[in-house]
């Protein structure tokens, strides 16, 4: 800069008078207005935003900061790009938009950044860049050119200080002269062609289709002339002038989406469970449905619930999804946050109660069996696909998400689960933090393979391990959760449990007072509607594997009696003994349901403490064995019925 | 009698903890007012189909599929779309600004507006409008994108909290 300003004011003292004498004004004129126009565009290069973007909010990488793909890709004219993540500003830098480490920021269209300006170079001062360098090497083309011809005509005066400080200025001129002219030239190509500096130097479009360009005349026009790009930062932001306050007006909704908003939650956690549980018998690795829907989305998102969340927090988040208490869902969704800690443990439980009395079936086949379940719960015969579609309807308004998790194990027809995706965001993270990388690494590989979701995600990212991530989570924390929950399960369970047995101490207790307070309003409500559906379930289920079905029971009628008394009063040892939870399940069932079927068991039962207390006292009294006879369900819960 | 209500106060309400007894007729709106809580927020990306130039997706969020109507949603993604493309037209006007800029060593923009700010302030009134008339009655919110950098709308989606606080309020209002 200042050899710029220096060398050029000793041109005007010296050179230019003598100039302007002996040929014309102008010369100085007109020289003086191009070094005007190189100034002026060497200030806006050099103090104009290039086009920083501003750091996105935290609400708007919630669902991108755990996400495994660096790059995300768009088709611009037919042709892939890149989108790369930014980690520093959070989000996925658009085309031509790249970080600039001397500046600390994401610049839009960026160049490169000028050392001589001191400044980025992108969108909004690339136009005065390139006129800098224009003008500039105009200028010195005439300091040059008008020197020479001062020097050539006072050949003979060389020795004036006149002569002297014009030949120093000409070779001031002549050095910056080349590197100038170079540096114009190389963006005369790339405006022609074009691109950018930063392209063209890392070679993007080498192979020679490059999809920004529209034509070397509409680039240059584009350079030139368009208008001046706004810029982002520093932007007065207007405040909120519109109040947004209910009641709120609804476009009419379908009759399907009704009823699927209705069933959904009945539906969904017989099917998390199941599946959950049926995943973790066979395929550990597979991509399963993770059982604890994660929780609604738009109740973790906001509430600022903290990623770090334990399992078990963001498992009791979850709306209860027994069967008879679907109703509840669409109420607590709008109600919000508050209830989800309530209902969460219901949820896990009923979706427990579920599984248990099937288990086998888990493992013999997963999804045909489930999706009789909800089906037979429901009324309906829909299957499968049809199932996904109407719960994925329902929920989409709320965001549940206990149909994301098992979306791995459905086969097509998940399209339901792929909504609630999103909400997994929070949710996933939280548990992979909490379960640690192995055994979600292990279930993502699984979920990779098998996550028909990875199409189904609506926010236009194609990344499917970010999915089966979200999918992931969910399960390990089902894991843990199912685990602690379900008795009859154990046997299955054991296997996998143990990876994530640590988390089942802590859950379980926590697990407990939060089921209790919920589980006691509706243990008494859904008893009756459970034990029908359950049973409908149960008979579906039956057929398919009789011969595990005995030896389970052996299993969990040893485990009830010798542990009947004491797990209620001590989860920690169910934790350790999953077996041990059979006779919480049946203790609490057995004031709820004399009759032996499978009855949701779980939702009774897992309440947990404070519900089993005076659940086991009625138990004790029976227990002893006067004409009550205990049975085991299918899915190992233990039952006792009266003889 | 020894009552002590003043002109035009309400009845006391069980239901409502001693704070928000109503005390006037308008103050069951006030219990409306504040029970709506940001539930969630949808960001409709851009569309990048046609190059860097500013076009947003008009590809229907599925988290509004039961908030708002699909062709009103559709229509406003469609206007804002046309208002980028009108600003960064390159036609006369641009260029005419482009050489009084260069002409006047750039002071000109100390004075003027460009073009392009002409019409993002157009955008901020045209967004401000569809909040007011269909945004809001349904519980959204769209903020503008230039406050995100152009690269996101960001709708926000808002949830009935308390409902039964409304509901009763509105009940005893209406």
């Amino acid at each position: 800069t200042t050899f710029l300003v220096g060398s050029t004011t000793l041109f005007f003292c010296f050179t230019c008078p003598w100039l302007s004498e002996y040929f014309s004004s102008v010369i100085p004129i007109y020289t003086a207005v191009i070094f005007l126009f190189t100034l002026a565009n060497f200030c806006m290069a050099t103090f104009m935003d290039p086009g920083v973007f501003p750091r996105a909010e935290e609400d708007e990488d919630k669902e991108d900061d755990f996400r495994a793909p660096l790059y995300k890709t768009v088709e611009i004219k037919g042709i892939q790009v890149r989108m790369k993540w930014c980690s520093t500003c959070r989000f996925y830098r658009p085309p031509r938009c790249s970080h600039c480490s001397v500046c600390d920021n994401c610049v839009e269209d960026f160049d490169h950044h000028c050392p001589w300006v001191n400044n980025c170079i992108g969108r909004r001062n690339y136009r005065y860049f390139f006129l800098f360098l224009l003008s500039l090497t105009t200028h010195i083309i005439n300091v040059f050119g008008f020197g020479l011809v001062y020097v050539l005509h006072h050949r003979q005066q060389l020795d004036t200080p006149h002569a002297a400080v014009t030949m120093a200025v000409m070779c001031v001129a002549g050095l910056f002269f080349v590197p100038v002219a170079g540096l114009t030239g190389f963006h005369m190509v790339l405006v022609a062609r074009g691109r950018t500096t930063n392209e063209q130097v890392t070679g993007k479009f080498r192979g020679g289709v490059n999809p920004f360009t529209n034509g070397c005349m509409r680039n240059i026009s584009h350079v030139l002339c368009s208008s001046q790009a706004p810029r982002y930062m520093g932007r007065w932001r207007s405040p909120q002038a519109v109040d947004v306050q209910p009641p709120f007006v609804r476009p009419p909704l379908t009759e399907a989406q009704l009823e699927a908003k209705v069933l959904d939650n009945g539906i969904q956690n017989d099917r998390h469970s199941t599946r959950s549980k049926s995943s973790l018998d066979q395929m550990e690795s597979q991509s399963a449905d993770a059982e604890p829907p994660p929780p609604p989305k738009p109740e973790l998102r906001y509430p600022g619930l903290p990623r770090a969340d334990t399992e078990e927090s963001s498992l009791l988040t979850e709306a209860p999804h027994t069967p008879s208490m679907y109703k509840y869902r669409p109420a607590f969704n709008s109600p919000g946050r508050n209830h989800t800690a309530l209902t969460h443990p219901n949820k896990m439980i009923r979706g427990e109660s579920l599984d248990s009395p099937s288990p086998s079936i888990l493992l013999s086949s997963h999804q045909p069996s489930y999706r009789s379940e909800p089906s037979s719960l429901d009324g309906t015969t829909a299957v499968g696909g049809g199932v996904g579609a109407r719960r994925g309807g329902g929920e989409r308004g709320e965001g549940p998400g206990g149909p994301g998790g098992t979306a791995g194990m459905m086969s097509g027809g998940m399209s339901g689960y792929s909504l609630t995706g999103r909400s997994y965001t929070s949710y996933p993270s939280s548990l992979v933090l909490s379960t640690g990388g192995s055994h979600s690494s292990s279930l993502r590989s699984a979920h990779l393979a098998h996550n028909p979701l990875a199409t189904l995600q609506s926010e236009g990212t194609t990344d499917t391990s970010y999915k089966s991530l979200a999918n992931q989570t969910p399960r390990n924390g089902s894991l843990s959760y199912d685990s602690l929950l379900t008795p009859s399960e154990s046997p299955e369970f054991e296997s996998v449990v143990s990876p994530s047995s640590p988390l089942q101490g802590y859950t379980s207790p926590f697990l407990s007072a939060q089921i209790a307070q919920q589980r006691e309003g509706q243990l008494l409500q859904g008893s009756a509607t459970f034990s029908s559906p359950h049973r409908a379930y149960l008979r579906a289920v039956s057929p398919p594997s009789p011969s595990s079905g005995p030896p389970e029971i052996q299993h969990l009628l040893q485990h009830n009696q010798d542990s009947s008394y004491r797990a209620p009063r001590n989860l920690s040892s169910l934790s350790s003994s999953p077996g041990a939870l059979e006779p919480l399940t049946a203790t609490c069932i057995y004031p709820l349901c004399v009759v032996p079927p499978p009855p949701p068991p779980f939702p009774d039962g897992c309440p947990i403490r404070s519900t089993s207390r005076p659940v086991l006292a009625n138990h004790t009294t029976s227990k002893p064995g006067g004409g009550v006879k205990k049975v085991t369900g299918v899915g190992g819960t233990t039952y006792e019925i009266s003889v | 009698m020894h009552s002590v209500q003043h002109h035009g106060q309400q009845p006391r309400r069980p239901d409502l903890p001693h704070c928000c007894q109503p005390l006037s007729p308008f103050h069951n709106l006030q219990e409306l007012r504040h029970s709506a809580s940001l539930a969630n927020k949808v960001f409709i990306q851009r569309d990048y189909s046609e190059g860097t130039t500013c076009r947003f997706q008009t590809k229907f969020p599925s988290e509004l599929e039961s908030r708002i109507e699909r062709t009103l949603f559709e229509d406003t993604v469609k206007t804002l779309n046309n208002y980028y493309a009108e600003a960064e037209k390159i036609g006369g006007q641009s260029y005419l600004e482009g050489c009084l800029a260069c002409s006047t060593a750039y002071l000109i923009f100390l004075c003027m507006e460009t073009r392009y700010e002409k019409v993002l302030k157009k955008i901020a009134k045209y967004i401000q409008e569809q909040n007011e008339k269909i945004y809001a009655p349904r519980g959204l919110l769209i903020t503008d994108p230039i406050e995100r950098g152009m690269r996101v709308i960001e709708i926000s989606i808002y949830e009935d909290r308390g409902s039964s606080d409304s509901s009763s309020g509105s009940s005893s209002s209406s």
